[in-house]
């Protein structure tokens, strides 16, 4: 996929400035940057869930996000958080679900379940849409040390396994890094990217 | 309806309803008894054995049952109409300004206009029965539904978008629970206005139902047989708020329940 962006504004203010992003399947793009710069509205802005902007987005590939926060169904317990929203079966949804060290937890409900967990059961949920490329929003930010490093780890095998390209929005280089991505830096006012 | 069975420990207020509605029975029972004109207010054992009769001969639950009907059927449509109209109302900002105003004026149209309005221009039927009932309540709906619609998280919403989930999915796995309780309270408020004004619109236009009854006994001011009429339907409502309304309601709520 591939996005050439002229500007994005908030009202008379303007936030992101020219710049082209370009990712397909298989390769991994960190967009790093400090909190309040514009990441999250670019990554919104690739998503296609902000389309109020002045540039051209390109693609078919199937994406799938995973937002700062785990944002699971309360109401359904954690096959259906998976099934419903992609459609996947039940059989499929368990797997995943193994994959990401939740077997056993199937029925039940996020509330049941750890913030850790709950974090991977998103992570299944992305992975479970079958996408050619993943977006993820600050996914480790609110995740203890070690918690985030098993995370990493985990993200990064199932990258490799399903062969997903990435798009990482982070502050944290060292999660860059982890995931063996290439990193691109967006600085300045309105805010464009900057190559290290 | 799930979890453990129910042990009167869970069911936290039934002594006080219970006591509560025996200290009722017992001012009226103190009443009846000063009054010096018995026909002005009956001893409830007299309630009671006319409740008993109108039960024996079956004519209690032929005109119960058509005025079941009716609120049945009315607060079907007016829950749907309402549902409808207030999820529309609430996800856009300019359909909310084009029907605000149209609610308003519903909300406070009195409902015995809509009523003889609903007969004059459609006639003396069931139709316009059910449908004026309806018109009463859709306003009711349609604005508790819209305040729920608008407090719907936007972060269920975006990943609703960003799995590109169909509109029936979202409806039903993303929007309908959210909207739950909202739905709850309006079905209550609703089922207990909605007979109210079933009565009134058997009182003015239709030959049977617990409203048409209460007409035949208001000419005769006989208010053993209005009580009875009342109570006897009294005790239906809430047969239907308790063994319906209720364990739907906590079949939904569940999941709010079992935290860890």
């Amino acid at each position: 996929m591939r996005l050439e962006l002229d500007a994005k504004s908030f009202g008379p203010r303007q936030v992101l400035g020219r710049l082209a992003l370009s990712v397909a399947r298989g390769e991994r793009l960190a967009i790093l940057g400090p909190s309040g710069i514009g990441k999250s509205t670019l990554l919104r802005i690739l998503a296609g869930l902000d389309t109020d902007y002045r540039g051209r987005l390109e693609g078919a590939d199937h994406l799938a996000l995973v937002f700062q926060e785990p944002v699971l169904l309360p109401w359904r317990d954690a096959v259906a958080n998976i099934t419903i929203p992609t459609g996947c079966s039940a059989a499929t949804a368990r797997d995943w679900l193994a994959q990401v060290g939740l077997a056993g937890h199937e029925t039940k409900f996020p509330r049941q379940l750890s913030l850790g967990q709950q974090r991977r059961l998103a992570l299944a949920r992305a992975f479970a849409a079958g996408p050619d490329i993943l977006l993820m929003d600050e996914p480790f930010a609110s995740l203890d040390a070690d918690t985030a490093a098993r995370m990493l780890a985990l993200t990064d095998a199932l990258l490799t396994r399903s062969g997903a390209g990435l798009v990482l929005v982070t502050h944290d280089p060292a999660e860059a890094l982890a995931l063996k991505a290439r990193a691109l830096h967006l600085g300045g006012d309105p805010a464009r990217l900057q190559k290290d | 309806m799930t979890g453990p069975p129910r042990s009167p420990a869970l069911r936290p207020g039934l002594v006080p309803g219970v006591l509560s509605i025996l200290a009722m029975l017992l001012v009226w029972t103190l009443a009846s008894q000063l009054t010096d004109r018995p026909q002005t207010l009956p001893a409830p054992w007299d309630v009671a054995a006319r409740i008993g009769r109108l039960a024996a001969t079956g004519e209690l639950w032929f005109n119960a049952g058509m005025t079941l009907f009716r609120v049945v059927a009315s607060f079907a449509l007016a829950m749907a109409a309402g549902m409808a109209l207030g999820l529309w109302m609430g996800r856009s900002r300019g359909a909310d300004q084009w029907l605000n105003p149209g609610l308003i004026i519903l909300l406070n149209v009195p409902a015995l206009v809509v009523i003889v309005l609903c007969y004059i221009w459609i006639g003396l039927n069931e139709t316009a029965a059910i449908l004026a009932v309806a018109l009463n309540k859709i306003p009711v709906v349609t604005v508790m539904i819209r305040e729920g619609t608008r407090a719907l998280r936007p972060d269920l919403d975006d990943m609703a978008r960003a799995f590109r989930m169909r509109p029936w999915a979202r409806l039903r796995h993303v929007v309908l629970p959210q909207l739950a309780p909202h739905v709850a309270a309006s079905a209550r408020a609703g089922i207990s206005l909605i007979w109210k004004i079933v009565l009134v619109v058997e009182f003015l236009g239709r030959s049977n139902g617990v409203g048409f009854k209460i007409h035949l006994l208001f000419s005769s001011f006989d208010v053993t047989g209005v009580l009875a009429w009342a109570l006897a339907f009294v005790a239906v409502m809430l047969a239907i708020d308790l063994l319906l309304l209720r364990p739907w309601e906590s079949r939904a709520n569940r999941w709010r329940q079992d935290a860890a």
